[in-house]
């Protein structure tokens, strides 16, 4: 019903979160948005002793770096949805982020608490993971960065080790000729994802396909990519027969589990038909740019 | 469409009035039941099994008790009288002397998770919710029965010492062997729904205390302030020693007919004397207050080569939980319903409601008649495939009339006006949609329905109200109704100003309120505005023919020609008035009373005998329906999306259309969520649905635009001939959509509700199927 | 601890633990009952209001986020006790039955007016997605939306 008592602390500096954080009295947690934590808090899936605010550190904002997008953990979804200037660099992330829950908790909650919470049904995680580029992650030893593919470790779980805090992403952009689609499968408007996905095709002078990124969510303990669907596609037309193979490809590929609304062999139907779709909306997208 | 003409002209009845209570809702001022506090009040919260079944070995509250703040834990011992007793009519022993009980507070073995163990109460809610925290419970874990066919095997465990079987009705008119076996057509099919949660957006809240005399008052989120008598019992009160009040309720829908939280509330007062607030979060609500049953219906229905049905065969199981409730209640609305608004000769009904060891099951929205209609409209769809008529002109064939009766023995007295429904959706329905892509298919669907408006008759069902001038003129309603939402409140001013002239915003009306206000009883049965309409109504009459006879005499004219207007009372055709005011003070001078209690009495009936052969009314009146669904279904996916949704329903007279609309809306939506994406998930009793993220009411994204259309026949039984509206919308959306279905995919789904999963299911077994012959 | 913060426009300062959300604090602490608690996990919309003008879920907010903030809730959207445009739409519309879900429904409209997330009737139905009406059927909702949106008062 709510959450239970803990310690709340709202630093100035990242390097004093961190202290706050690696000192904690038993399980200490940044809060950012709040959007997963607290609901968690008051389901009693979360009671941790201490609370770091991190929500007003100076982890927001956006820059470009060359190939890069550097967006600092705070970045909003809102922004990433809503941002005619973010939107045009990663128009991938502005399509995902309208499926984040509701216009509320798109609001409030950001990037870096999507990432860190690393739920593997988050549209977020599927994005970066098709950009990829790296993470940035403060610690008492300073700042360290891992690659995006190896920052999910499993359900809820991410290269972040407590006491740590995750300060900006940083997403590779993919070159000219790149078109991007995003689809997604949901019980119900705003509920989280049965199955995503988030794919980045892009295309050869030829107008063949040169490469194509392809991550999904919500089929297993993390976000994923799926190698054997983006082999498939490199070199060719993606018309609708190498479309359907691309879903029977994917479905054979994800071995997600079963829950009590859902069976594993519908969120792998799924899966490989927001996989088949993202992939072709990413396709005319690409076309489309080259004209 | 003949039916539509409304008879007469009125004033304010049949007019979109705003509704008074909305201007305060949307500016956040209305006070609900959560909304209080007292000085010094307690907050007090359950602790509730983690188990399905098992016996408590060990109950320890000390650890809880030795919390800073935490006033006392309660235990079954504690309560007074631990005995919640409910009537159970119906064609059973097995449940004793036609009584069933629960306990307040588990007493030695709980039956269903989150049935609640004990009670805390403290000073703050921090403590209570630590409180419920500490309390360590041994279980004995005790076999589960999760399904209703297990519980009915003569093996299995027995949740209650009487048994499993909880209530059934049967009955047989005509010779149903003979009538299917000289049948052109027989269609046969098994139905299944499935458990239903009420989510109204607010939880069940109240707050009690100690009022003047003792009296311990308890303003609650409730549909019936006569459970203050049911309180009073548990806390071996005399009777009018217990009030309740309940303020503007944030949505009901059979929810908040059982008791929630007034008996606890009551014993933290009667224990402790001091006030005291309880609110159950939305997980509890969800996980443990009661639930719309889950059935399995079988029909075997036959026609003659005409479309003419000759005779059906009807089987329900329903599951009602661990406790009796209302479960007998709702099933004998199936066994009414079960045939559907169609002629049949020869009938055979039997329905059975079993224990089990899922929660409770009881009053929702529909009541028992609307899961039925998944079953009948989808055996006419059946049978129009095989007998190659179109589906409305299967149904027009069969519609029953006013003078029939249905199987049960009920007779049909007002006009049944289901074809010009049928007319009136099909004219609005315009040409079907267009599939919005490639592996899209898009299906239209039909469904009627007849819902009971009304309690029992044999209830002897009655409703009181009181109304009296000001002497400024205004006008006061003094009535127990609870308004849950539907306007019921509104709807009585509407009907007294009709009345007596005043202008709406000119009477005030006092609801909700067991020892101040008159009883009107519950505001369940889709019988307020019938019941507690027809009170006001008469109470409105008596004092005009009261006043009208004073102002008679005094401006000297004929009674009959004394017209109520906004501000007095005036001749007709004439120039002579009188202001209230100055009519109130002529009445005062000649000792003729400005108020009048009336009470407004439902009609009667002989109550069933346990006996196959009873035949009688079991429901004043019914309100019909046909409403038409637009789907289309994702066939890779799987996901059905409802286009357009058209839905009319004869209400007699709309007293207030734009009501009438919002109940027709609501009820549409509600339906297409049961229909498409709402159920509770149980695990061997665990019940795996306790977050709103997981029960899955639909969004203003799911819910398509829907068109209502009002018929007014001008026949109804309650005032100004109005008939209910507030459940019969219910019943069509889950056949209609499952219509719809078939429409596109030629799927024929049996199962609610109809997820994207199911339906790519059996996408996919057709399409292998088909691969496979091919 | 103790937050300080505005409340449809008047400072507060109230004295919550920092574990209560902002919902638990406007509504046990600071008196005002009109964000209502629906579900206490962000799904259900009734506990909307806005803070520093952006629409959030109150009860996924905590109390000391909102320390030096603007906190706003339905009853301080209408100017001396006149209703805001949308509320009179609302009403007008046959918007209101139980109401309990007003007050969020109210904010959430008001918010996706204003950033422009209301073109359409489907842009509307997005927007009030995580708004969950259990009385309504939303269609009168939506009509009270596009109406205020378009500034013709019924
Ligand atoms: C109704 C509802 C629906 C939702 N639907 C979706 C959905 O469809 N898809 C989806 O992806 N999400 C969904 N969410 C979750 C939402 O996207 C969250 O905003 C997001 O997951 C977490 O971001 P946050 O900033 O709110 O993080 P918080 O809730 O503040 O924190 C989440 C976790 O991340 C940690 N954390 C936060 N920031 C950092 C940091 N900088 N460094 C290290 N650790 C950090 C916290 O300690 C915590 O463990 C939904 C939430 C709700 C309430
Ligand atoms: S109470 Fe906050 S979203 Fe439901
Ligand atoms: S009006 Fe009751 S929930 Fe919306």
């Amino acid at each position: 019903m709510y959450p239970r008592p803990f310690e709340y602390a709202r630093p100035d500096s990242v390097g004093d979160a961190i202290q706050a954080l690696s000192g904690a009295a038993g399980e200490g947690r940044a809060i950012a948005g709040g959007q997963s934590l607290v609901p968690m808090m008051s389901l009693g899936l979360a009671s941790p002793d201490l609370l770091v605010d991190v929500g007003r550190l100076p982890l927001a904002g956006a820059e470009r770096a060359g190939g890069t997008l550097v967006l600092g953990a705070l970045t909003r979804h809102r922004e990433l949805e809503r941002s005619g200037e973010l939107g045009r660099h990663v128009p991938l992330a502005a399509d995902a982020a309208r499926y984040i829950g509701n216009p509320r908790v798109r609001n409030r909650g950001t990037l870096g608490g999507s990432l860190s919470h690393a739920d593997p049904a988050s549209e977020l995680g599927a994005v970066a993971l098709a950009h990829g580029g790296r993470v940035v992650i403060a610690s008492g030893d300073g700042e360290r960065s891992v690659a995006i593919r190896d920052f999910f470790h499993g359900y809820f779980v991410t290269a972040v080790r407590s006491g740590e805090l995750l300060t900006r992403v940083e997403l590779d952009l993919p070159p000219p000729g790149t078109g991007h689609g995003f689809s997604e499968i949901s019980n119900r408007a705003d509920d989280f994802a049965t199955a995503a996905a988030a794919a980045l095709v892009t295309i050869d002078d030829r107008g063949l396909c040169a490469a194509a990124r392809l991550a999904l969510a919500g089929v297993g303990d993390r976000a994923m990519r799926c190698e054997r669907a983006e082999a498939l596609c490199r070199g060719e037309t993606l018309d609708d027969e190498l479309l359907g193979r691309l879903n029977r490809t994917v479905v054979e590929a994800v071995a997600p589990e079963a829950d009590a609304f859902v069976s594993a062999e519908y969120r792998a139907r799924a899966a490989g038909i927001c996989a088949a779709r993202a992939l072709g909306a990413a396709w005319r997208r690409a076309r489309e740019e080259r004209l | 469409m003949s039916a539509v003409e409304v008879k007469t002209r009125r004033r304010v009845v049949g007019s979109d009035l705003t509704r008074h209570d909305a201007v305060e809702k949307v500016q956040g001022r209305t006070a609900y039941a959560a909304d209080f506090s007292l000085p010094g009040m307690l907050h007090a919260r359950l602790k509730r099994s983690d188990y399905a079944h098992a016996r408590l070995a060990r109950v320890d509250t000390s650890a809880a008790e030795a919390i800073d703040g935490v006033v006392s834990v309660y235990t079954a011992a504690d309560v007074p009288r631990n005995t919640v007793w409910v009537d159970v009519p119906g064609q059973t022993l097995e449940v004793g002397a036609l009584k069933a009980r629960s306990n307040v507070l588990a007493d030695e073995v709980v039956r269903y998770h989150g049935e609640p163990i004990a009670l805390v109460a403290a000073e703050t809610e921090d403590a209570a919710l630590a409180a419920v925290d500490a309390i360590a419970i041994d279980y004995e874990p005790l076999a589960v029965v999760d399904d209703a066919e297990r519980a009915l095997d003569p093996d299995a465990p027995r949740i209650h010492e009487t048994g499993n079987m909880l209530a059934h009705w049967e009955l047989e008119e005509g010779d149903v062997e003979a009538g299917l076996d000289a049948a052109e057509a027989m269609v046969e099919s098994e139905y299944r729904t499935q458990f239903v949660d009420h989510a109204y957006l607010e939880p069940e809240a109240g707050v009690s205390w100690r009022d003047t005399d003792g009296v311990i008052t308890i303003r609650a989120a409730t549909q019936v302030v006569e459970h203050f008598r049911d309180v009073a019992k548990i806390l071996d009160l005399p009777d009018n020693r217990v009030r309740l009040i309940t303020p503007y309720v944030g949505g009901g829908f059979g929810g908040k007919e059982d008791m929630t939280v007034e008996p606890y509330l009551g014993i933290v007062v009667a224990l402790t004397g001091r006030p005291v607030r309880m609110v159950w979060s939305r997980q509890e609500s969800l996980m443990a207050r009661q639930n719309r049953h889950a059935v399995r219906m079988r029909y075997r229905t036959g026609a003659d080569a005409g479309g003419r049905l000759v005779a059906m065969d009807v089987d329900i199981l329903s599951d009602g939980g661990a406790y009796a409730l209302l479960s007998a209640l709702v099933l004998l609305y199936s066994t009414t319903c079960a045939a559907g608004p169609y002629r049949c000769p020869n009938v055979r009904i039997r329905a059975r409601t079993v224990y089990t060891n899922h929660t409770p099951c009881s009053a929702m929205r529909g009541f028992g008649g609307m899961q039925v209609a998944l079953g009948y409209e989808g055996q006419m769809d059946l049978l129009a495939a095989e007998l190659g008529i179109d589906p409305l002109e299967l149904r027009r064939l069969n519609f029953v009339e006013r003078g029939d009766t249905l199987p049960i023995g009920q007779p049909l007295e007002t006009t049944v006006e289901l074809p010009a429904l049928v007319d009136a959706v099909t004219d609005r329905l315009g040409p079907l949609p267009e599939p919005s892509g490639r592996r899209r298919a898009v299906g239209r669907g039909f469904a009627c329905n007849l819902q009971p408006y009304g309690r029992c008759v044999w209830l002897n069902d009655w409703s009181s109200a009181w109304i009296g001038f000001e002497l400024d003129g205004t006008l006061v309603i003094r009535i127990a109704v609870p308004d849950i939402g539907g306007g019921q409140a509104s709807s009585l001013i509407q009907i007294a100003s009709e009345t007596l002239g005043v202008p709406p915003e000119r009477i005030a009306i006092h609801i909700g309120d067991s020892a101040l206000n008159p009883l009107t009883g519950t505001t369940t049965a889709t019988r307020q505005l019938y019941m507690s309409g027809n009170a006001v109504l008469e109470a409105a009459r008596r004092l005009r023919e009261r006043l009208a006879g004073v102002a008679a005499e005094l401006l000297e004219v004929e009674p009959e020609r004394i017209e109520f207007a906004a501000e007095g009372v005036r001749e007709r055709d004439g120039s002579r008035s009188l202001d209230f005011k100055a009519l109130l003070a002529a009445c005062a001078s000649v000792d003729v009373a400005w108020h009048v209690l009336a009470t407004y009495r439902a009609p009667k009936g002989v109550p069933w005998q346990a006996d196959e052969t009873w035949r009688g009314r079991v429901f004043p009146d019914f309100t019909y329906g046909c409403h038409a669904a637009d789907v289309e279904i994702d066939l890779d996916s799987g996901q059905a999306r409802v286009l357009r949704y058209v839905a009319a329903h004869d209400v007699g007279q709309a007293i207030n259309p734009q009501s009438v609309e919002g109940q027709i809306e609501g009820g549409v939506a509600m339906g297409l969520g049961y229909a498409l994406s709402e159920r509770l998930v149980f695990e061997e009793g665990q019940n795996l649905t306790g977050s709103f993220a997981q029960y899955l009411i639909p969004t203003a994204v799911e819910v398509p635009d829907i068109t209502p259309v009002i018929l007014e026949s001008g026949e109804g039984k309650g005032p100004f001939n109005a008939r209910g509206i507030g459940e019969p919308p219910i019943g069509p959306p889950a056949p209609a959509v499952a219509a719809a279905i078939h429409a596109a995919t030629e799927l024929r789904l049996t199962e609610l509700p109809f997820t994207p999963e199911r339906i790519s299911a059996a996408i996919g077994a057709r399409e292998e199927a088909a691969d496979a012959t091919s | 601890m103790i937050v300080g913060f505005t409340l449809n426009g008047s400072p507060q300062r109230c004295e919550v633990p920092a574990h209560w959300t902002l919902l638990r604090m406007l509504r046990d602490a600071a008196g005002r009952t009109d964000a209502k608690h629906g579900c206490g996990e962000g799904v259900c919309g009734a506990c909307a209001v806005f803070v520093d003008g952006v629409a959030v879920n109150s009860c996924s907010v905590l109390a000391p986020q909102v320390e030096g903030a603007a906190v706003e809730t339905v009853a301080g959207l209408g100017a001396d006790g006149e209703l805001h445009p949308l509320q009179t739409e609302m009403v007008a519309r046959g918007g209101v039955q139980c109401g309990f879900c007003t007050p969020g429904m109210v904010i959430s409209a008001v918010e996706a007016v204003r950033i422009g997330a209301a073109g359409s009737e489907e842009e509307i139905r997005h927007s009030l997605a995580g708004n969950l009406c259990r009385c309504t059927g939303y269609g009168k909702i939506v009509g009270a939306v596009a109406a205020y949106r378009d500034g013709e008062p019924e």
